[in-house]
């Protein structure tokens, strides 16, 4: 009996975990998608009305703006950090002086909550006191930089503050796949008589190519989960133009107690890391087979 | 010529990266000078002006008296909020995820790399579909807008990168040693205490520099689960920026975002090392 | 005591049965040594004996004691590891004493053991040192004087020098030996090396896919292997493998041109098993030069057509074509080097212990 006990112990000792995932995970999971079906606004309530609520939510104009909204936040937060993140780690992998330093100022905006984030830039961005004022103080007395309270520009405001939090980091993940490549290759490519730009363009970037996926995976994940940095930067605005899916879901649930179209919002996010997750996870096991 | 050419590239390198990093530190630079102005010289001057007299009344009211919402007792009821979710929501999730690594790694039983999948599954998902059952759950269990409701969420959805990080850490030590221990007649938790935790010092440290960072920059957990009295302190920050009773105080925002934003700051600087590694294990690997 | 008996033992991983019904009797204080390829279930066996894997059926005694469902703590074996598995974080001295203070054994009686111990393996230098400031051969010693301080009734090597350089291992070997001799406690060895095989055991039990092959003293097994696949496992050069007709008991070889009918042992068995064609399994030393005084009854003499020599220092391997098919003899190194230059040379085959084999099953005749 004992001995039972003593060989079911890691079992026991994974069973809380277990539970906590079964339910906190997929059983609310199942439980927001079959909320997703029912016609629930307040309160939860279980009569099932189909696709009432999927119709509604791509009906509504807001959530449209948030999905175009976020394709363009999407596109450029990963684009730019990309190349951002790669160039200061090609150069930076150049022995240069101070490495450590330079590395340590490009990464600490990760360290930092997007509140925080959203704050600063909200005032640097401020169109009385902040970016405007201090460029016509340098004699352009013309300058106009409103994208903050501009309808069609709001959006790109919250790319630029989530590249300055996120790009160091694309740049720590190049940098150890840069470290990770063998001297003797770039060697051997100078050897043959490679420039180094053609040796970076030919070789190496060429090697780096689990690090892109790797990188694009996280940019997009991040993505997808933007809130807070838009609830600080814009609070969505002006009016609702610069929403993203998590900000639509969090009103739409908690606000205006809708859950309905709420719990369909979440699925659809959902579903969004979904497309891009299983492909990199089936690619990632199969290449661990090999 | 080539030698000037080459000193021509060097030139760019720096100038490059010097650059980056003065656009790095610009917002922090931005935010601490603001912070020492009074509102007269925001107005008049400019954003990137020194101050002419340090002033530190900002910091001072941002701490303990100005408005977030209809409150106006400052960010240090709700700084020491946070410090209540973190410290327990870090310790738990961190010596649960030891143990679920420990047995994942050195303790395999049938369906336990299936129960891992899951769970390393759980690092994915958007936080946005389980809100609105975890809310009914708190609610269900009497927790609702509790400092215990946040910190239970915290560990729940904390527990699937403590766990893949203390599972790869053990995953890479030889199961021969459990078993030279069992023979040695040490049992399950003997051999996890004498043993493994030992030896687990840097993994320790990563893992708990990476919850304390998630946990303490979480604003969404904290706005959706939190009561007027409980929220931490992100979700007061927002409502400080955001209430607009009797003109904005610019330069107390930016005090409240820097005083959020310290801890967090501090432990990067200390132990740098340890976040970009748990950064990494947790992106990559996650 | 510390004598072993394993019955009908099988072990499954859900469908696949990788130790399929074996049956040894391991004397108190033999040195036993299991070996085999890889995956053949050899590690799989020792870990059913250590308790560290569940036993699918049969039993497992060790003296008296029916210990097949006991905890691997409560067997009193100990063992030394492929990898060593010291504890990272112990210095030497803690790792020895780990399994003692367990045991609960009192303070005074651990640390004249330890003492001991230490004496014994040339290790007290090193007791307070960390594994990680140790080199192969030190780790190697402490992993042993772990197993030693507890005095157990068995003990368990898993591949314990694989890790180890050549020449180091060749030491090790015979210090594991004369401690063997020293203490006269049983040991179980795993190696898929069968020169460690041969060199250490008492006995060997050959395994192959879950099965014992054969189960022998090391003269036996190398001598009188129960089959192909125990011949050619166990020998190093191998033992030549070729396929003969025969005739009239006798087998035809054709070397150098030349035609020859050779008598083997067991005509009786041969003529009876009804075969037209053997494989004749004959070892490299029983392929010389002509050698003046020997007289087997068995021996004969023909030429070989020499296509290349490997001189190993004590004496050469010449590689010829019998039957059309590659073997190998072992001449003396002047031979040898006549043998290179003629690529021509005059042999003297003894089958006096020339084995055979059903060309089909691979089963002895």
């Amino acid at each position: 009996m004992f001995k039972y006990l003593e060989n079911q112990l890691p079992k026991l000792v994974m069973a809380p975990t277990a539970i906590a995932m079964f339910v906190c995970m997929y059983g609310f999971i199942a439980w927001t998608v079959g909320l997703s079906f029912t016609k629930s606004r307040m309160m939860p309530q279980w009569d099932f009305v189909g696709l009432m609520q999927y119709e509604k939510l791509f009906a509504n104009p807001r959530w449209m703006v948030a999905l175009d909204n976020l394709w363009i936040f999407t596109f450029l937060f990963i684009v730019i950090s990309l190349f951002i993140g790669l160039m200061l780690a090609i150069f930076l992998d150049r022995n240069v002086r101070a490495e450590g330093a330079l590395r340590t100022i490009y990464l600490y905006p990760m360290a930092i909550s997007f509140v925080v984030t959203g704050t600063a830039w909200k005032w640097i961005l401020n169109p009385g006191l902040g970016i405007e004022k201090l460029v016509r103080d340098l004699g352009f007395t013309d300058f106009e930089f409103r994208w903050l309270v501009d309808q069609d520009m709001a959006i790109y405001t919250i790319v630029i503050a989530a590249v300055w939090q996120s790009s160091g980091f694309v740049m720590a993940m190049f940098l150890a796949g840069l470290r990770g490549i063998d001297d003797n290759l770039i060697k051997a490519a100078q050897i043959d008589g490679a420039s180094t730009t053609r040796t970076y363009w030919h070789i190496i970037l060429p090697m780096m190519k689990p690090v892109f996926f790797g990188a694009i995976v996280v940019l997009s994940h991040i993505a997808i989960k933007s809130f807070d940095l838009v609830q600080a930067l814009t609070g969505g605005g002006p009016g609702y133009a610069s929403d993203l899916p998590a900000n639509f879901m969090y009103t739409f649930a908690f606000n205006r107690a809708q859950m309905g179209v709420g719990a369909a919002s979440a699925v659809i996010m959902l579903c969004g890391v979904l497309a891009i997750l299983v492909p990199y996870l089936y690619s990632e096991l199969r290449s661990d087979k090999q | 010529m080539s030698s000037m050419n080459l000193r021509l590239g060097r030139t760019l390198i720096y100038t490059l990266l010097i650059g980056f990093a003065l656009i790095y530190l610009a917002p922090l630079y931005v935010m601490l000078v603001t912070s020492l102005k009074d509102i007269e010289e925001i107005r008049s001057g400019n954003l990137i002006a020194l101050p002419e007299h340090i002033n530190f009344s900002a910091w001072v009211k941002a701490w303990n008296s100005a408005c977030t919402g209809s409150e106006c007792e400052g960010l240090a009821p709700y700084f020491w909020n946070s410090v209540r979710i973190v410290i327990p929501a870090v310790l738990i999730s961190t010596i649960i995820g030891a143990c679920n690594g420990y047995v994942l790694a050195q303790w395999q039983f049938k369906g336990s790399n299936m129960l891992f999948g899951a769970l390393l599954f759980g690092c994915f998902i958007p936080f946005q579909v389980i809100l609105l059952p975890m809310a009914k759950l708190l609610a269900w269990l009497g927790l609702a807008n509790t400092v215990v409701g946040l910190v239970g969420v915290h560990v729940v959805y904390g527990i699937t990168f403590t766990t893949l990080f203390f599972r790869n850490y053990y995953v890479a030590i030889p199961n021969e040693l459990v078993r030279a221990a069992r023979l040695d007649g040490a049992g399950f938790f003997a051999i996890f205490w004498r043993i493994f935790l030992p030896m687990s010092t840097p993994i320790f440290v990563v893992t708990v520099i990476w919850q304390f960072t998630q946990i303490w920059n979480d604003f969404l957990f904290g706005v959706v689960y939190s009561g007027p009295g409980t929220q931490p302190i992100t979700v007061a920050l927002n409502n400080l920026v955001n209430t607009s009773v009797g003109g904005k105080e610019y330069n107390v925002d930016m005090a409240a975002a820097i005083i959020a934003a310290l801890p967090t700051l501090l432990v990067y600087l200390v132990a740098g090392k340890y976040f970009v590694r748990g950064l990494t294990a947790g992106a990559v690997k996650g | 005591m510390g004598a072993i008996t394993i019955q009908e033992l099988t072990k499954s991983y859900g469908e696949t049965q990788v130790l399929k019904g074996i049956d040894l009797a391991i004397n108190d204080g033999e040195f036993l040594i299991l070996v085999g390829p890889s995956g053949c279930g050899k590690s799989t066996l020792m870990n059913c004996i250590a308790g560290l894997e569940d036993i699918t059926s049969g039993e497992l005694f060790i003296g008296d004691d029916n210990v097949t469902t006991v905890n691997p703590k409560d067997r009193d074996i100990a063992m030394v590891f492929q990898s060593y598995a010291l504890y990272p974080t112990m210095t030497v001295e803690r790792n020895i004493r780990f399994g003692l203070e367990m045991r609960k054994y009192p303070k005074a009686e651990i640390d004249s053991t330890v003492k001991d111990v230490a004496k014994l393996l040339q290790i007290e230098h090193l007791l307070d040192r960390k594994p990680s400031q140790l080199s192969g051969g030190q780790r190697q010693r402490v992993a042993m004087g772990r197993a030693l301080a507890r005095s157990p009734r068995v003990f368990l090597f898993d591949e314990p020098l694989s890790n180890l350089d050549a020449k180091l291992r060749v030491e090790m070997r015979t210090e594991i030996k004369k401690l063997h001799k020293r203490l006269g406690t049983t040991i179980v060895y795993v190696t898929h090396d069968q020169v460690e095989a041969m060199t250490l055991a008492d006995r060997i039990a050959v395994m192959k896919d879950g099965v014992v092959q054969q189960f022998g003293t090391p003269y036996e097994i190398y001598n009188d292997p129960a089959n192909r696949f125990v011949a050619d496992f166990m020998g190093s050069p191998a033992m030549n493998f070729i396929e003969c007709t025969v005739k009239d008991g006798n087998i035809i070889i054709e070397s150098g041109g030349q035609h020859h009918e050779v008598k083997v042992p067991g005509t009786e068995a041969l003529k009876s098993s009804g075969l037209d064609s053997v494989v004749l399994g004959l070892r490299p030393e029983m392929i010389t030069e002509p050698k003046p005084h020997s007289d087997s009854g068995y021996i004969s003499q023909m030429s070989l057509n020499v296509l290349v020599t490997e001189p190993t220092g004590p004496d050469t391997l010449a590689f010829g074509e019998w039957n059309g098919q590659e073997m190998q003899a072992r001449l003396s190194p002047e031979v040898g080097v006549k043998a290179e230059t003629e690529g021509k040379v005059e042999i003297q085959v003894d089958t006096g212990k020339a084995v055979l084999f059903d060309p089909k099953t691979g089963a002895r005749i």
